[in-house]
């Protein structure tokens, strides 16, 4: 793990770094009278000594001999795809309405897995539409967009 | 009221259809949550917080605290016959449920864990109507100095006990402290950390946020490889333990019962502490410590009537001192807030028919959850066949679902994604989320603490540790910091005197 502590404690040590300069952009105030950055001003400043102690921690401690890659034998496309689709999915949600957008939603989740069956796939994310449809917004009275087209 | 007519109040506040309705629902679907791996019972709350929206407090929080309880009931059935465990309190069953389902005792091993959590669930209620009340007058006296150092020490005893490393989870701890402190002021009203983007302006929410660490997280780790799932094949018999089982396991359950409640009222404590701690000791006191591991029934029944009775412990800090101390209790927190009821010493006085209604409401959903997990174990087993191909988009869209509902936006769609990734990353990087959200739900409450605290002080940090007990609780927080920074510092000086010998 040592080495991609280097990489996320680097991380959070610049993270921690634009945030205590923010903070004290917003004014931290005095001990008597804190401002509205010094929360941010103290937790920034905690957070990057840890930082930088995990920082020396992976730089100083003996090298792992087997080091297991992290991202070694994933399927990026998959995650890709689904994040890639979520997003889609949230921009278009208002213009397309829930039926519609949720409907493509479902079609491509359930293909990606098994990509031969696109009429199982079809089948299910029109299932899955409706009743979640009928459940979280006529039953449960939550509010989904109409869309466009009205539905 | 004494304490007896006031448990009749609560079951006529139960029995009330929609009451009554909403206690099985959230068994049901506790149960459902915890014989499914992958969806626990955070993002099982938090999905569903949106649609109590609707209903009253009272029935919403019974639903609420069902899927938690009911989650720990359904954590064993995986465990046992599966080997994994449905959640993470329920991990430690997997050791000796698993080898007794091996060795075609699954029936045993599933009626003990059950008979197990109803009678710890059970005896917690019993314990919660006893300790909450006097705990909420004695936190009248509490001021924002106790306050900031009961959450703080709530923070730090939940990094310390963290799986992983304690400086990983404290900078969890940070960073959730310092993403809680997006939104308005709470003091000026004035906008910080928000970057002119108008939505961030009420904060970030803790619902796109859970779901994101845990939902959305949880399906891209498991979608990023060949979807495989073996299911042991076992015909599950003899549900009822035997006259044996119940001798072997009656201590077991008794110290399980104690540990898992009082360790459930602990800041950071909950069932995962509970199940651990109680394994240990079931080991220590066994005559046959060797059968740890090889399928002890005591093995089963001390772990999992632990993290049932950690249950009502657990509601204790959260509904007297409204101070949520881990992350179930920062989203059921967020339930009462969001139904315009502040939790607190106040709570039980001025909300009677919530408080009253939640305990009864517990005694009933223990008795139901003894049904749905004994002659319905079937139901469970098929449950466990549905393969993750179909289970992931459904878990995806019931994530944004539960976001949307809950302000009709997308951006909040935008946020549960993002911190999707991040969650993704974070568990790749072996960080952990816990901390990172009760710190978020925590933050403002802390803030507010510790402002009022230095404002009242006239900005002398003494005021900690001044008072009694925000002195002593700060105490056994930095007891607890040291207690790990010593063996690092102890091992490098040792280190360092051997290279100049």
């Amino acid at each position: 793990m040592n080495i991609y502590d280097r990489g996320s404690s680097l991380f959070w040590l610049f993270f921690s770094f634009f945030v205590f300069i923010e903070s004290l952009h917003l004014g931290i105030g005095t001990l008597r009278n804190p401002g509205m950055g010094f929360l941010a001003f103290g937790a920034s400043g905690l957070l990057g000594i840890l930082s930088l102690i995990l920082l020396l921690q992976a730089i100083f401690k003996k090298a792992e001999i087997h080091i297991q890659p992290i991202f070694a034998g994933i399927l990026w496309k998959r995650v890709i795809f689904i994040l890639v689709a979520l997003l889609i999915y949230s921009q278009a949600l208002p213009l397309g309405g829930y039926l519609i957008t949720t409907f493509f939603l479902m079609g491509s989740l359930f293909w990606i897995v098994e990509q031969r069956k696109i009429g199982w796939s079809l089948i299910l994310s029109f299932l899955t539409t409706l009743i979640t449809y009928f459940v979280f917004s006529k039953w449960l009275n939550c509010q989904f967009p109409d869309g466009l087209l009205g539905f | 009221m004494g304490i007896f007519d006031s448990l009749i109040y609560g079951f006529r506040v139960v029995l009330d259809p929609s009451n009554l309705l909403s206690c099985g629902v959230g068994v049901l679907v506790g149960t459902l949550v915890g014989v499914l791996p992958g969806i626990g019972p955070i993002g099982a709350i938090a999905l569903l917080l949106p649609a109590t929206f609707k209903a009253t407090p009272t029935s919403s929080i019974i639903m609420l605290a069902g899927i938690y309880y009911g989650a720990m009931y359904g954590g064993s059935t995986t465990s046992i016959l599966v080997n994994i465990p449905g959640e993470t309190a329920s991990v430690v069953t997997c050791l000796d449920g698993y080898q007794m389902a091996r060795q075609g005792r699954a029936g045993p091993a599933l009626g003990i864990a059950a008979w197990g959590s109803f009678i710890a669930g059970t005896l917690s209620v019993g314990g919660l109507m006893i300790f909450a009340n006097p705990l909420a007058e004695a936190a009248l006296r509490f001021g924002p100095p106790e306050y900031f150092a009961l959450m703080c020490t709530g923070l730090i005893i939940l990094t310390y006990l963290t799986q992983g490393s304690m400086l990983k989870a404290l900078m969890m701890g940070l960073v959730g402290l310092i993403i809680g402190n997006a939104g308005l002021d709470i003091f000026t009203s004035l906008p910080r950390f928000t970057f002119g983007i108008t939505e961030l302006e009420d904060g970030i929410g803790i619902i796109p946020l859970a779901m994101g660490l845990f939902g959305i997280s949880e399906v891209l780790i498991n979608i990023e490889q060949t979807l495989k799932k073996d299911i042991f094949q076992t015909h599950v018999r003899h549900l009822w333990p035997s006259l044996k089982d119940w001798a072997d396991s009656k201590w077991a359950i008794v110290r399980g019962t104690i540990l898992g409640f009082f360790l459930g009222v602990l800041p950071g404590g909950g069932g995962v502490l509970a199940s651990f701690v109680s394994y240990g000791v079931e080991k220590k006191v066994s005559r046959h410590p060797e059968k740890f591991g090889k399928g002890a029934i005591e093995g089963v029944a001390g772990p999992e009537t632990a993290n049932n009775a950690a249950t009502g412990g657990n509601l204790i800090p959260l509904l007297s001192l409204g101070i949520p101390l881990n992350p179930t209790m920062a989203l059921l927190f967020s339930a009462l807030i969001v139904h315009g009821i502040q939790p607190g010493p106040l709570f039980i006085k001025s909300n009677p028919e919530v408080f009253w209604g939640l305990v009864a409401s517990m005694y009933l959903g223990n008795a139901l959850l003894l049904l749905l997990n004994l002659p319905l174990i079937g139901i469970w087993v098929q449950v466990l066949k549905v393969p993750y191909r179909i289970l992931f988009p459904l878990i995806l869209l019931l994530c944004v679902i539960g976001v949307y509902s809950v302000n009709n936006s997308t951006f909040d769609l935008v946020l549960m994604i993002l911190f999707g990734v991040v969650g993704y990353l974070m568990r790749k990087f072996a960080y952990e989320s816990a901390p990172l959200i009760l710190a978020l739900v925590l933050g403002p409450m802390l803030e507010k603490a510790l402002r009022q605290s230095l404002l009242m002080s006239k900005g002398s940090f003494m005021i900690f540790i001044s008072r009694p007990i925000s002195g002593v609780t700060l105490g056994i927080a930095f007891l607890l910091l040291l207690s790990n920074v010593l063996p690092f510092i102890k091992k490098h000086r040792q280190a360092y005197r051997k290279f100049e010998a």
